[in-house]
């Protein structure tokens, strides 16, 4: 008897030290790298006010690409960020950036009635639009995304940025699990913010 | 007969080390380590390198130690899955075994089945709450049937087990109501643990001393039942152990064993509740409750055991 005790013992510990070294190597493995620093842009929001990358800091900012005719993607990506624009309404230190791929038909009208029909009430999720070539120039070579057939070939990419203007990571805006893993590096910048 | 035996015991610790490898998941929140099912990246054996990753595959839901640990979940899972078929194969072969038994084991082969797909929806659900709690559930019936398959064997083997034991016949709806209770608390507690995701999911910043107060009435039935629980064990104990004519060894130990593991649950408990929310409190939280259910069922199958033969 006393032998099956001391057995029974010796494997519970080895459980709580594997389980918390597991537990452990899980929560370190959840590193955001720095990518890069968000150049300077200077662009307009759906209420004609100027947003520039000064914007950026000391928020937590999901960026996304689109355009209010597309069909295909950009429905779903739309509502992928309505989803955690309502669940973070609480929390005033993240904000959601949308820049029009398509400045000619997406005038600051239109971007405004795109956000109202998304039940956008606050400074929290920006419409941001410019000329066509600064659009191009911030997507390409400030966000490394493809833009060459604009504004149908625009990625589907949310890009999540630091308080710093700094790219932490890119996520798939259609795909659920993928923003699965965002909310949890949100979390995360949230921790290095306070 | 003796290999059925032997056999199901080691597929019941097997089962239990899974329901512990599957707590372990959750709590290190690797539940969605491999974004597709049954594969892993697309791949049998998960990247250990991002650059192994398929194209169609966001490079964003990529963290090798998430993906490992849900991956050695599903190998242990396939591992255990193996066992319970072996395990049935010598059940059906054995003609010295009651249908019921053979009946018991085959159920847990089919819900072992059910177990598995229940895992693929849980990753195409991205991890839906409802889904988890029944992963739980199914997890612990799967256990149940195979404790009373093993222990049956164990009878039939040895039939002059508790026929000199003698305890109170009045206990069966004791033993119903613990079972029942025991169910239900597991649920509340991850009714807690959802809930206090949810709400974390909507407020982010908040800590989880002040999430808890925020769940209020699931955290109070959550405590009072377990002091039912307490109370009901400690009394089935008294009755087994204390007032009752040559109890077994059996009898014995799990009676003791259910007791000082359902104390060690109102600790752990107060810890999550008075500290901190710690994951590793959490995982063996979960666990020991799952080892409290099978272990109950073994007191209680033991109490039967005697009534039979004392009839």
């Amino acid at each position: 008897m006393n032998k099956f005790i001391y057995i029974t013992l010796t494997f519970l510990l080895l459980m709580v030290f594997g389980a918390s070294w597991v537990i452990d190597t899980a929560n370190s493995s959840r590193v955001l790298k720095k990518i890069k620093t968000v150049p300077n842009f200077s662009f307009i929001n759906q209420n004609g006010q100027k947003f520039t990358n000064f914007n950026l800091e000391g928020n937590i900012s999901i960026i996304d690409f689109m355009f209010t005719n597309c069909p295909g993607p950009c429905p779903i990506m739309a509502n992928n960020m309505k989803e955690l624009y309502d669940d973070y309404s609480k929390v005033h230190q993240v904000q959601f950036i949308s820049i029009t791929v398509d400045p000619k038909n997406d005038n600051i009208e239109r971007l405004k009635q795109y956000s109202d029909s998304y039940g956008v009430n606050d400074v929290r999720w920006q419409f941001l639009t410019s000329q066509i070539d600064s659009i191009k120039n911030l997507k390409q070579n400030g966000f490394m995304l493809y833009a060459d057939n604009l504004p149908q070939g625009h990625a589907v990419k949310f890009i999540l940025v630091d308080h710093n203007g700094m790219i932490r990571q890119y996520y798939d805006g259609t795909d659920k699990a993928s923003i699965a893993v965002l909310r949890k590096d949100i979390k995360l910048l949230l921790k290095e913010l306070s | 007969m003796n290999k059925f035996r032997s056999f199901s015991i080691l597929t019941v610790a097997a089962t239990y080390l899974l329901i512990f490898i599957g707590g372990l998941v959750r709590v290190s929140g690797a539940g969605m380590g491999c974004p597709d099912w049954p594969k892993c990246f697309d791949r049998w054996i998960p990247p250990t390198n991002i650059n192994q990753l398929p194209d169609h595959i966001d490079p964003a839901l990529f963290n090798i130690v998430l993906a490992w640990i849900e991956y050695l979940n599903r190998l242990f899972g396939v591992f255990v899955g193996m066992f319970i078929s072996l395990a049935m194969i010598l059940a059906v072969k054995n003609y010295l075994l009651p249908k019921k038994v053979k009946v018991a084991v085959i159920s847990a082969f089919f819900l072992t089945l059910i177990q598995g797909w229940l895992g693929s929806v849980l990753v195409h659900t991205v991890l839906n709450p409802i889904t988890i709690t029944l992963h739980l559930l199914l997890a612990l019936l799967i256990v149940l049937l195979l404790v009373y398959a093993a222990q049956s064997s164990y009878y039939i083997e040895f039939p002059v087990l508790e026929t000199h034991s003698q305890y109170d016949s009045k206990l069966k709806y004791f033993f119903y109501t613990l079972g029942v209770i025991l169910f239900i608390e597991i649920i509340l507690g991850t009714e807690i643990r959802g809930g206090l995701e949810m709400i974390r999911k909507e407020n982010p910043n908040i800590d989880s001393q002040f999430l808890l107060k925020m769940l209020g009435p699931f955290k109070y039935a959550h405590t009072i039942l377990g002091i039912v629980i307490v109370g009901l064990s400690t009394f089935i104990y008294f009755k087994l152990v204390i007032k009752s004519t040559n109890p077994s060894t059996v009898i014995k130990s799990t009676s003791l064993l259910i007791i000082l593991l359902v104390f060690s649950q109102i600790i752990l408990g107060e810890i999550l509740v008075f500290f901190d929310v710690i994951p590793l409190i959490q995982l063996f939280h979960l666990w020991f409750a799952s080892l409290v259910l099978g272990l109950v069922m073994v007191q209680y199958m033991a109490w039967n055991r005697s009534q039979l033969t004392n009839e």
